[in-house]
This record gives structure tokens, sequence and C-alpha cells, in this order.
């Protein structure tokens, strides 16, 4: 994968999120393809201090609790939870915001943590799906989910959950209309839509007719 | 051993009893498996379509800070076939540094000739893809009738045109891969992996390294999809254990969305020059096919070929159909969904319809006057056999459909669909699949003395609800409720289990299931009876309560449980021998015939709104009924239907995997091009399950994602008038036929 005449096609997000922009897009190879290594970063004027590229001690506040690791700044939210603080919900699986699948909220609003970097969390309230459920039950949107058997593999299921919750905490009122519109940025290939609007309707106590 | 003939539990609906862990992110997948130490691994691949790799260079590579161990798959002068064709594997401490580590290997090619469409790998003089064979077509079959030359004579109507449709991704949302880890003694292995097939996961991983059986193990507790492409460990799993055992570490290997897409399993394309003919009474006469496609590589056919024409082919007298391969540059074809059948479905569906038009005739009656009759040595054998009453169950079902949908009511001559701009339509497809078990499924139930019941078998659940159909028997036949049986699935330790792959998990664990369940409670009720003091047939079970006959005594299950005199007590339940099969009539009508059985038939329906401005199609509405025999779950099993309505009509309107001519490369191994379904895209979809307990249990994972494409694009040319020939029905190729039309051609 280091044909250095390969086109570029495709940058991946992380070399987005890596090189300030445009040379640093212009040396990625294909979306198969791990990028070539990026320009040197430029510091745009009045942006805070540079830190890295090695790691530095980051705290994040997970579902109510402040926890630490040691990451480099290239590390995004999502890897952060996964692979360093073991906090799973959040799935990676497109990992250049289309899927929803990494859904998870900071301070209240639904972000993809695939493109969210773990430093720049710092000081937020990060709320994962895990936080749905508390002394043994889970809360009323994960409990709708599992009765209308709006889930079936499963991996798609904390994402939209916690985008579904997002919008019924922002509008108790929220018609099924307005929570359908919520879940457009998630995506479920086992096909559980039809299940959803009737955990959504469930939800918003109407029948679905 | 018959199925209880009145059911508490089973067919009715019943919530996921893991349904809570997976809502709430707590449950975990192997991907999301962190063990002590663990380390990260990523395969190199190959940036070209075909090539020969000149030179490999790793030494800048491990120099980098975190590097650990990499794995040669390909040594220098070796070829690769498709642009993701794995060339070594690399470990590292963090998932930081692989990166860093993957991006300083240097590998040279000397870039070979590719063909990734159909029409370049048919064009070929040269064989670009490996193995025997000059270029790079394969003959996959060649069938007539006697005397197909006079097929189509007198016959009042023809139709011939082309259909087709792309190749298609799995795009398991969970991608493939594993996490790998050896024991201090490098002898024994496990490996917690995505996989529908946990034991030949263990044993493809055991053959490898050449160990002993019970040295590997395989853990499945949860997983992300798998749809047909995850059957054994891959290159990459046994990379991962490599990498794991150099450096005595745990290794996590899990394919990132691009590898996922580009190596993870494709479905077949298959494009196919149809004629097909009648009488005026609408009696079909004559089919004939010209197709090909491509699995990639694969040399395997990309249709059911001796099933095309589809469903109605053992009604259809005279038929001629030849199939070629076109083997591109492209990864190999697995197993997707029902594999073959959607594309036999859009070469034989759409025909109909076209036909139907040409004869002025509702296709739905068509339909019905082509049935593929009941079998009647077959349904005088044996009365529960789908041949046997195949008429019968698509006719039940059509007739259900049609008041469902309205059929009557809302269909319309082909262009009749509005004089607006957006104009709506009608169509129907019907399916069938096979869908058959088999063992080994050995299960086992454990009583336990302090009133739990744990049910135990290798097999997994890929989010079928397989863990809630195995407490739902198990419950059904102690008098319990699922949610107080403990399933312990996914574990290779736990014995043999069948893959699941063709809709054969339900019907192949459930009769194992069932015989485990009612040897348990024998066995608990004889040594009960002992400690009672009566004769075994004096206890019974009835729901939460033992019932002695014997004083009219109620014990609950729980206090019973309390009494025995043994820790525990097991029923251990399993199919009998292939050979015990076959050599008993009786046995085999048992367990195929009545505790299970194979072949359904399936009706759709679709709605759609076609904007013959912008192209843009829309599904507004969809029906489907389907059999499955005895239904274990209720719930689940309307799921799996709508899920595969829901796939199927992703494959009608979205998806598809576009390759580019010039660099050999997949344009789109992502998801924002690799268009899938977001909710709103979706219609309601109305699922009728045709319940038929007397056949047994069957599966339901393939068929209900069979028929939809045909139905949606046999809807879109209800609306409009036009055919649209090739799947996906996308903006473009909606108004590249309009215009068409307008041109006069079509
Ligand atoms: S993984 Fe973040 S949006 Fe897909
Ligand atoms: S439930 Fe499997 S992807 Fe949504």
């Amino acid at each position: 994968m280091n044909d250095q005449e390969t086109p570029s096609t495709s940058p991946s997000r992380r070399d987005f999120l890596y090189g300030t922009g445009a040379a640093a897009a212009a040396t990625a190879v294909t979306g198969l393809a791990v990028a070539e290594t990026p320009a040197a970063e430029v510091q745009p004027a009045g942006a805070t201090p540079a830190s890295g590229p090695g790691a530095l001690k980051v705290t994040l506040n997970v579902n109510g609790r402040e926890v630490q690791a040691n990451l480099e700044p290239r590390v995004t939210l999502l890897d952060a939870l996964r692979n360093y603080l073991d906090v799973t919900g959040c799935k990676r699986v497109c990992d250049r915001a289309t899927c929803g699948a990494c859904t998870v909220t900071l301070d209240g609003k639904v972000v993809y943590a695939c493109t969210v970097l773990a430093i720049e969390a710092q000081g937020k309230q990060i709320r994962t799906a895990e936080s749905l459920f508390n002394e043994g039950k889970p809360d009323a949107v994960p409990a709708a989910f599992v009765r209308a058997d709006a889930q079936q593999c499963g991996f798609c299921t904390p994402g939209f959950v916690v985008a579904m919750k997002t919008v019924l905490q922002d509008n108790p009122q929220a018609t099924p209309a307005q929570i359908e519109k919520g879940l457009q940025g998630n995506i479920c290939r086992c096909g559980t839509y039809e299940q959803m609007r009737d955990a959504i309707y469930a939800l918003c106590n109407q029948k679905r007719t | 051993m018959p199925w209880p003939t009145t059911r508490r539990l089973i067919g009715t609906k019943i919530q996921r009893l893991d349904g809570v862990e997976k809502a709430t992110g707590r449950a975990k997948y192997a991907f999301d498996i962190k063990r002590p130490r663990m380390l990260f691994a990523k395969v190199i691949r190959s940036p070209h379509a075909h090539a020969t790799i000149k030179s490999i260079d790793t030494a800048a590579a491990e120099k980098v800070a975190g590097y650990r161990a990499l794995y040669q798959i390909k040594k220098a002068g070796a070829s690769v076939f498709f642009a993701g064709d794995e060339i070594l594997a690399i470990a590292a401490d963090t998932e930081e540094h692989l990166e860093d580590c993957v991006r300083a290997v240097r590998i040279e090619y000397t870039v070979q000739p590719h063909a990734v469409r159909e029409d370049d790998a048919l064009r070929s003089k040269t064989n670009t893809t490996g193995g025997p064979g000059g270029n790079n077509i394969n003959a996959a079959g060649d069938f007539s009738t006697d005397n197909f030359e006079n097929a189509f004579n007198g016959l009042a109507a023809t139709h011939q045109a082309d259909y087709g449709v792309g190749v298609i991704s799995h795009q398991c949302l969970e991608s493939h891969g594993l996490v790998a880890e050896w024991d201090a003694k490098q002898e024994n292995l496990t490996v917690w992996a995505s996989t529908q097939a946990v034991p030949n996961t263990a044993e493809g991983l055991r053959v490898h390294f050449k160990l002993k059986p019970g040295q590997v193990k395989c853990i499945t507790n949860y997983m992300g999809g798998g749809f047909g492409s995850k059957f054994g460990p891959d290159i990459q799993g046994i990379a991962a254990a490599e990498l794991a055992r150099t450096t005595r570490q745990a290794v996590k290997l899990m394919l990132d969305r691009a590898e996922e897409v580009t190596v993870g399993g494709i479905r077949p394309s298959a494009y196919g020059n149809v004629k097909i003919g009648a009488t005026k009474e609408g009696q079909i006469r004559a089919y004939e096919v010209e197709c090909h496609g491509t699995g990639g590589i694969s040399r395997g056919a990309t249709v059911s070929f001796a099933i095309l024409p589809y469903v109605y082919g053992p009604a259809i007298p005279n038929i001629k159909r030849r199939h070629r391969v076109a083997r591109t540059n492209i990864q190999i074809a697995r197993a997707m969904r029902a594999p073959n059948h959607p594309q036999n479905s859009i070469l034989t569906e759409l025909a109909i319809d076209d036909l139907a038009a040409r004869l002025n005739i509702n296709p739905m009656t068509l339909r019905l006057a082509n049935l593929p009759p009941n079998d009647q040595a077959e349904a005088q054998a044996n009365p529960r056999t789908f041949v046997g009453q195949r008429a019968t169950i698509y006719r039940t079902e059509i007739e259900i459909i049609r008041k469902m949908c309205g059929w009557d009511r809302a269909w319309h001559a082909p262009g009749q669909g509005g004089k607006g701009v957006v104009k709506t339509g009608l169509g129907m497809a019907l399916h069938t699949w096979g869908g058959g078990g088999r063992g080994p499924n050995p299960t086992r139930v454990t009583i336990n003395q302090n009133g739990t019941v744990v049910a135990q078998s290798s097999s997994q659940d890929l989010g079928t609800a397989q863990r809630t159909v195995t407490a739902i028997i198990v419950a059904e036949i102690l008098g319990l409720q699922p949610t107080d049986i403990t399933v312990n699935l996914g574990d290779s330790s736990f014995g043999p289990s069948t893959p699941s792959g063709g809709s054969t998990t339900c019907p192949g664990t459930s009769p194992a299931i069932l015989k485990a369940a009612e040897t348990a409670r024998d066995a608990f009720l004889t040594s009960l009876a002992g400690r009672l003091n009566v004769q075994r047939n004096q206890l019974s079970i009835a729901p939460g309560v033992v019932v002695n006959m014997a004083n009219n005594q109620r014990i609950p299950f729980r206090q019973a449980c309390g009494m025995l005199n043994v820790a525990s007590i097991q029923g251990n339940g399993d199919w009998p021998t292939q050979k015990e099969l076959q050599g008993n009539a009786k046995l085999r009508e048992e367990w195929t015939t009545r505790l299970s059985n194979q072949g359904v038939g399936g009706v759709q329906i679709a709605e759609v709104k076609v904007d013959t401005e912008t192209g843009v199609v829309k599904c507004s509405r969809f029906w489907a009924v389907q059999d499955c025999g005895l239904i274990i779950n209720k719930l689940a099993c309307e799921s799996q239907v709508a899920g595969g309505v829901i796939m199927g009509l992703n494959y009608a309107l979205y998806e598809e995997c576009i390759y580019d001519r010039a660099t050999g490369r997949q344009v789109n191994p992502n998801m924002e091009f690799y268009k899938l379904a977001g909710i709103a895209d979706m219609p309601s979809i109305k699922v009728h399950m045709h319940d038929m307990p007397e056949r047994g249990v069957i599966g339901i994972g393939e068929p209900p994602t069979i028929a939809t494409a045909a139905a949606v694009g046999n809807a879109i040319f209800n609306a409009t008038g036009v055919r649209v020939p090739i799947a996906p029905y996308t903006p473009e190729r909606v108004l590249a036929a309009l215009a068409n039309r307008r041109a006069g051609n079509g």
C-alpha cells in the first residue's frame, strides 16, 4: 500500500484530522490504503498551542466518572473510549462520520465519536449508551427497543439509542416524525427500521396505523 | 418426540433475552474484546488489481516505535489478483503506532493487466485472475429441453429484453476479525471471533497450527452481522493468531471499513438476455436466458443455474439457459443471504411482468396461471413436504397479500401511474428457499438443585435471536418462562454445531433443544418421583409447577429442584447421525418432515413512487407474506422478514460496488458512497406469517430478501410503463430508461 504514484481518491478521516487541511489530503491514497506521511502541521495564528506528537495525559468525564489515559493527540474520542478506557457501547464501523454507530453525547449534544479528538472532549460531559442502564434497569429508550425487537445483531443499536434518547431529552414532546429525523445520521444493516418505528410510536404513546 | 400440540410460548412474541445488554452497549462483541497487554494488528494489502510483488521492505517499519512483529502472507515474486489481496500483517502496541508501522512498509510491484468489469473480462484474451485457462471466462452451464428450436412457434406473445443487477457487498457493521491469545505454554489458543460458524473457526485455526482437537477455543457471545460472509478464521484471523504466538501477547485484528468492503465478501452480479413466451390464455410455454455475471476471482456460478427460470420453472415446458462466469480482479464472492436467488428472481420475475403487459393480463393473474404444480407423488408420500403443496401455499399466500395491499383496487395497467410528475405503481414477485436443518447440534439442558436452568450449545446468535429460541423451547417443556433459562452459546468447547448459513440454524438446533429439554425433564421427574415415593407417571409439569397427581399437590418448580438429591440433572439432545437417518425412514420422516422441514414460498408486493423529473424512486409501502413452518418466536421471525425486505430494498434502490476500470479499484469501499438506506428511506413494511406448524421448524433468514428487488423493479414498470433493466434502480438509470422510451426505443 505504499505505491507513491497512487492517485488520491479518498483521504482517510484520520489524515484529515492529522494535518490541518489540504496538504495532508493531497498525499492520501485510496480508501483501502493507509496514507503517506502527512506534511508538517501548520499552526494557524491564534490557535491553542500545539500538543504532541507524543502521548499526554488526558482526562475525560465518561458517564459521570473522571477517567484518565495517556493518549497521543491524534487519538479520536471513539478510540480513546474503546481502546484505552474499555467503554465499547460506541462501535467503530465507518470511522468517518457516516454510520452513527459511534454516536455519543458531548455536553448533551450528539456527536460521532469517530470524528472528535479525545483531547477536544476534555472538560465536557461524555455520555455513551452504557449510561442508559442504571440500578439493573434500562432507560425507557433502550427498553422500547427491546420491547419492539428493534435490533437484530445489535451492533448499530447503541448508536441509535443514544441518538433517540437525545432527541427526547431535548424535547420530551417530540413527535414520531421528529424522532425519526433525529435518527437520520445512523445506519442499520440488519434492517430494523420497521421495528424501530414501533419503538418510536410506543415512546410517544401513539398507535401506529 | 413431537412438538407439543398446545403451545404456551412457542409461536408467540417473545423479547430477546440479550436485548437490554445489546441496546445499552454492554454486550461485548469480538470487536469489543480487550485483553491484558493486547496488541493491534493490520494487514497490508495490494493497491493493484493484478500485479507481481517485486520487493517487500519492512526495515523501516520494524524501527517504528511500538512495532512488535510481522507475519508474511505473500513473498516477493508472488502475484496478487485483486486490490486488497493480503501481503503481510504487522502487530504494534497501539493502533496509532500500528498506523505508523504500516505507513513505513515499502512494497514494489510489477503491475499486470486487470479486468474489473464483466464486459472487460468477457473480452479478455488473457487470464488475469490466476488458475487454469487462457482467459477470464468459465462456462458455468448450458441446458436445453428437447426440441427447443420450436418452443416459441405459434405463441400469442413473446418478450425479449435485458435484465440484471450489479455486485454488492455484505457490509457487516461488525467487520471480520478476531482477538487471538495463547496460553502461557503457547499450546492452547483462544479466539474471540466475529463468526457465524464457531466450531468451524476453531477448526480452521487448529488445522493451520497442526494442533490437537480441543486446543483451539472460539468464543462468539455476540455477533455484529455476517449474512453469509463469516464461516472461518480467514487469512486475517490466521495472521492475528500467528502474531499472537510470535509476540506471546494477545492480538486484535479487525478489518477497517475499507477492508471490510473490499475483502469481506460480495454477492455476484448477474446480467441476462431473456426471452419468454406464452399462449393467449397466459400459459408460459418457453423461457430462454443467456446470462453472465462476476463473483470476482471466483469460478462459481452467479445464478442458481438449475432453478432458472426461478419458482415457475416446473410449470414451463420449454427451457433453455446458458451461463458464463466472467472472472474479474475483485475479491472472491462469498455466500450472501440466499446466494444467487435474488439474481434468479430478477432474471425471471421482471420478464413475467413484461410478458403480462404484452398479453394485457394482470401480472398476479399470470403468476397464478403459472405456479409450479403440487407434486402429487410427493404429496401422497408425505403431505408435509414443500413440493407436494407448493402451488397451494403460493395460492394461499397470494390471496392473503392481495387483500392486504388492496391489489384489486390499487393495481392499474403499466404506465397508468398518475397524471403528475410522480407516478405510483405496484409490483410483485414470488420466491422459494430450502432452509432445512441437520445435525450435529448437541445441546445440553441442566436443571440445578438451586432452581436454575442452563441450556448450552456451541451454536451462535447472529442477531437471529438464537439465544432466545433456545430459551423458549426449554421453558415450554419445563413449564418456565424464557427469562428463567440461562443460555450459553457461542463457545466451541461446548461441542460441534452446524454453521449458521442458508437458514439452517433454527431447524438444525430446535429439535435437538427439544430433545435435550425433554430428556432433562424426564430425568428430573424420575429423580423427583424417587424422592416423593410416587411413580414417575404420576408427576407432570404445568406452568411453574410440578404436579403430583397422587395427591394433587402442585410443587413450585424451584422448590421441586430443591428436593433433588443431586446437585444437578442433565439432559442431552442431538440429531440422529446421518447414517441412522439414511437407514430409518420413520426416523427420517420424524426429524426432517415433522420436527424440522425444508422448503418455503413467499410473496412480496412493493408500492413505489417514481419522480419522473428527478428519477428518484421511493418505496412507499411494502407487504410480505411468508411461510416458515412452525414458528418458534413470532417477534423475531417478523423482524427477520422485515430485515430481509430492507436488505432487498437496498439491493433494489441503493447499494452497488463500483469498480474503476483504469485503476482496478473499488471507488466506494466505505459507507458514504456505498449507499445504504436510513430509516427515512424505508417504507412501512407489513409482514404476515403464514403459519404451518404441522410442517416443523424451517429457517427464515434467507427467503424474505429474495423477491424484494424484483417486486420493486416491477412496481417501477407499473408506475411508469418503462422497464429499467438494471438494478439498483438509481435516479440515473431511471432517467435513462425514461429518456430511451421518449426517444422511441423502449
Ligand atoms: S463510526 Fe463514527 S459515524 Fe461511523
Ligand atoms: S441490528 Fe445489525 S446493524 Fe442494526
